[in-house]
């Protein structure tokens, strides 16, 4: 099992919410899944409906380089 | 939609082999590596090109340490040197060959000797006898000094001086007094006053692990003595021998005796590993049209100055085969030439496990071709690169990140936006006209009066088929597809009655040209038959035409156009590189979609040719270049008088294939097309817009979006900029869209991204 990484701090402010839910999203356990590989990742979460949320500069920057480095295996 | 299959897994531990001898044909063929002339007909190997280089920056220190790795007593050999180099310069053959030989006289002179740097030096425990007094004796001791072994000479001379006299007496004052200087610091013992016997020679023998000998005194030692001239070496008397006649002669006899030695010293068979020795043939291209200064700097008696010296180095052509690299952006990109790469992406193929490092290189080739034109022996990279993506595939190796928009955009011109119709009035037809998918993408209006005008010009029916030739999966390595696609596109056609295909693309008539039996003709050759129809006006100043690479090794396309170009009253500029070596404008082999980067330089490649606007007949061509701001036409905007204006973009290209569908259904065959309408109305940011482009997402994936926002009502509000973001799985990739709600029914897009990971909560 790999070893759990943060790769984006949390927004502390709560600025973020869950339009359906209504309620601020909480750092929560998420896992990223790719080419059969997982990485266990903490993310913004919803902690009633679970809705995952992939900020912009994480998708474009770790996700986007950690696809790269897979696709290449 | 189809989707495309995404790799299952990074876990695949195999490997199709390429024949290693295929590979290594083709990279043969790359002379890069190959010796420059002057150092290919040295039986010392001088590094000539880096010397001379050197030499003509006036760096003699430099120039003189590499010539003192093939001469240990530089003036003695640069003065008595038959320079077979001279001979062999390719300037010779237009003008006079450089002055090498005086050039390395001058840097012997005038360069700053090397230290020596052996006082740190360990020594080799084997110790080397040397008897003799010539130039032989001389070398052989210079280049085992230079190997570290204890080495004695056994003269029969007084001093260092007249031994040196009496085999380099040709040497004036000023270089003898150097040549000196130089033997007395390095590091040799001398046995003056030791003519040798027989008795003294028995005595050496038990005293030295290696002996060596100048001919002169084996053969009075032992009258029967006779070396192998390839070793240097009598193996009856374990002796090392050699002669010191010419300067050359010995001095290239000494560097095959101190290999002998070597091999000897360490209880080995001369024979063997002994690696390439003497002069070389080489394959080597040189380009001679570079030759500017053809005279050469006369010699003076008493040799070159410093600065003469510096001239004529300076009139070296550097003699280096780069005629692929002048005119190929992607090999300019990753400073290689195609034999190191070449190789590199064959290994890249073998990897069984690991990372495969040479992917993106070997996705970044336009395959065009043009590699194989320019090169002198026709290098064909485009193969390798082709041969390895379809390696790749065909193991399950091959990412589909950098192939998916373009391989998903081909199964939306097959699908959603093909069309197959015989003309109206028919039932078969005698020709079908085939536009491309990029024409339809970009230049609807033109298909749209071309189309027209073959039916109303052309006997026996014209049918429309707009779709995909099947180029696309062809460069992404995907046999399969192409064959699925190829039977798709024989099926449609036969229809149709297996019409001539009229091709509006070289790209498609060359890929459509494989299918069996299928007759193809481009638009351009019809055109020149039938006559310019009305309308059709040339650019009132003078273009450039931009040879495609799809024509690439198809002179009569190439010639219909320019006579087309001519009959349009077109006034074509000359650009380098046109014809069949013509570059590519970066859409080729989906360069663009793999690496923008690299299609980006190889845009510019070929814009920088000529300021005037550009003429094209290919239409992807056409998109590439004004993408980046110039003016760019396709020769059939110009012959049917249409504008396709600026460049779509990637939905719009989408948006016009399917419009062109749809309206040219009704319109010709009456059939009504469901119109899709969106529930909702949907404004993008021109940010956004712009985003969207960049980040290859498409208006339909931003409607998927908003379509699982308004069934689910799942989305985050963002606090700090008010943005509502959500997100949906479409095929391989998530969208997530930040918009904002204008009313009930209305959103406005603000910023889009994607990633191709999936993620889910995870419980514990």
């Amino acid at each position: 099992m790999a070893v759990e990484k943060n790769y984006y701090t949390i927004d502390p402010q709560g600025k973020l919410s869950c339009l359906k839910c209504g309620v601020p999203l909480v750092k929560g356990k998420a896992k990223f899944m790719y080419l059969d590989n997982g990485f266990p990742v903490e993310l913004p979460v919803c902690p009633v409906c679970g809705f995952v949320y992939v900020p912009e500069e994480l998708a474009l920057g770790k996700v986007a380089s950690v696809e790269r480095a897979l696709e290449d295996k | 939609m189809a989707q495309i299959r995404e790799r299952g897994s990074t876990h695949v531990y195999k490997v199709n082999k390429i024949s290693r001898e295929e590979i290594e044909g083709m990279v043969s063929l790359c002379v890069y590596e190959q010796p420059p002339f002057c150092n290919a007909a040295c039986p010392l190997k001088l590094d000539t090109r880096a010397f001379l280089e050197a030499a003509a920056a006036g760096n003699f220190k430099k120039a003189l340490q590499l010539y003192e790795k093939i001469a240990p007593f530089p003036l003695v050999l640069a003065r008595g040197c038959e320079a077979p180099c001279e001979g062999k310069c390719r300037l010779g053959e237009v003008g006079d060959a450089v002055a090498i030989r005086a050039v390395e006289e001058a840097v012997a002179r005038y360069g700053e000797a090397s230290r020596g740097g052996s006082i740190f030096r360990t020594k080799k425990k084997k110790t080397v006898a040397v008897l003799g007094s010539d130039l032989f004796c001389l070398f052989l001791a210079g280049e085992l000094e230079k190997k570290a072994y204890p080495v004695t000479v056994f003269c029969p001379e007084p001093d260092a001086e007249s031994f040196l006299r009496s085999m380099a007496g040709f040497l004036d004052d000023g270089a003898f007094r150097l040549e000196l200087r130089r033997l007395k610091s390095k590091d040799i013992q001398f046995e003056y006053n030791s003519p040798v016997t027989r008795e003294s020679y028995e005595r050496i023998r038990g005293g030295f692990d290696v002996v060596c000998a100048s001919e002169p005194v084996a053969k009075s030692l032992f009258p029967a003595a006779d070396c192998l001239p390839e070793l240097m070496y009598w193996e009856a008397e374990n002796l090392v021998m050699g002669r010191g006649e010419g300067v050359m002669d010995a001095a290239f006899g000494a560097k095959k005796a101190a290999l002998t030695v070597d091999r000897l010293a360490q209880g080995l068979d001369p024979r063997n590993t002994r690696g390439q020795e003497g002069p070389v043939e080489t394959r080597l291209y040189t380009d001679l049209s570079a030759a500017v200064r053809l005279q050469r700097e006369p010699v003076p008696p008493e040799g070159y100055t410093k600065e003469q010296a510096v001239g004529e180095a300076g009139r070296c052509l550097r003699c280096r085969c780069e005629e692929c690299l002048k005119s190929c952006a992607y090999l300019r990109h990753y400073k290689k030439h195609p034999g190191l790469l070449a190789r590199e992406i064959y290994n890249n193929t073998q990897i069984i496990m690991g990372d495969h490092q040479l992917n993106k290189p070997m996705n970044s080739c336009s395959l065009c071709g043009q590699c194989t034109v320019v090169c002198p022996n026709g290098f064909d990279m485009a193969r390798v690169c082709h041969l390895a993506r379809q390696n790749m595939v065909s193991t399950d190796k091959m990412p589909l990140a950098p192939h998916e928009f373009a391989l998903m955009d081909m199964l939306f011109s097959n699908g959603d936006a093909f069309l197959c119709r015989p003309q109206p009035g028919f039932e078969t037809c005698r020709y079908v006209f085939f536009p491309g998918c990029q024409a339809s993408a970009i230049a609807p209006e033109t298909v749209k009066a071309a189309y027209l005008d073959l039916c109303r010009r052309l006997e026996g029916g014209v049918g429309l088929m707009l779709g995909c030739c099947g180029a696309i999966c062809d460069w992404a390595g995907r046999t399969e597809l192409e064959e699925q696609t190829r039977e798709f596109l024989d099926r449609e056609l036969s229809r149709l009655g297996n019409p001539i295909v009229i091709a509006g693309c070289p790209t498609c008539k060359k890929e459509l040209s494989r299918h069996e039996g299928l007759r193809t003709v481009g638009i351009w050759e019809l055109l020149l038959q039938l006559g310019l129809p009305e309308g059709g006006r040339g650019l009132d100043r003078p273009a450039a035409l931009h040879d495609s690479c799809g024509a690439r090794g198809d002179p009569e396309t190439q010639k219909a156009i320019r006579t087309l170009a001519a009959r349009l009253g077109c006034e074509l500029v000359e650009t380098p590189d046109s014809g069949d070596r013509s570059p590519c404008c970066g859409y080729g082999g989906l360069a663009a979609y793999a690496n923008p980067e690299v299609a980006g330089e190889m845009t510019a490649s070929c814009l920088e040719r000529s300021d005037a606007p550009y003429i094209s007949y290919c239409m992807a061509c056409r998109d590439r270049f004004a993408r980046q701001g110039h003016e760019s036409r396709h020769i059939l905007e110009l012959v049917y008088g249409t504008d396709a204006g600026a460049p779509p973009d990637i939905s719009e290209k989408r948006r016009n294939r399917l419009n062109l569908k749809n309206e040219l259904l009704w319109e010709l065959w009456q059939e009504e097309t469901a119109e899709m309408k969106l529930e909702f109305e949907l404004k993008y940011t021109e940010e956004a817009r712009q985003m969207m482009d960049e980040r290859m997402i498409l208006t339909d994936d931003v409607i998927a979006v908003l379509e699982d926002f308004r069934r689910t009502g799942e989305a985050i509000l963002d606090g700090e900029d008010g943005l509502l973001v959500a997100r949906c799985r479409v095929g391989n990739a998530t969208f997530w869209v930040k918009f904002t709600r204008d009313g009930e029914d209305a959103y406005t897009v603000h910023r889009a991204y994607s990633h191709r990971m999936q993620v889910v909560k995870r419980e514990g």
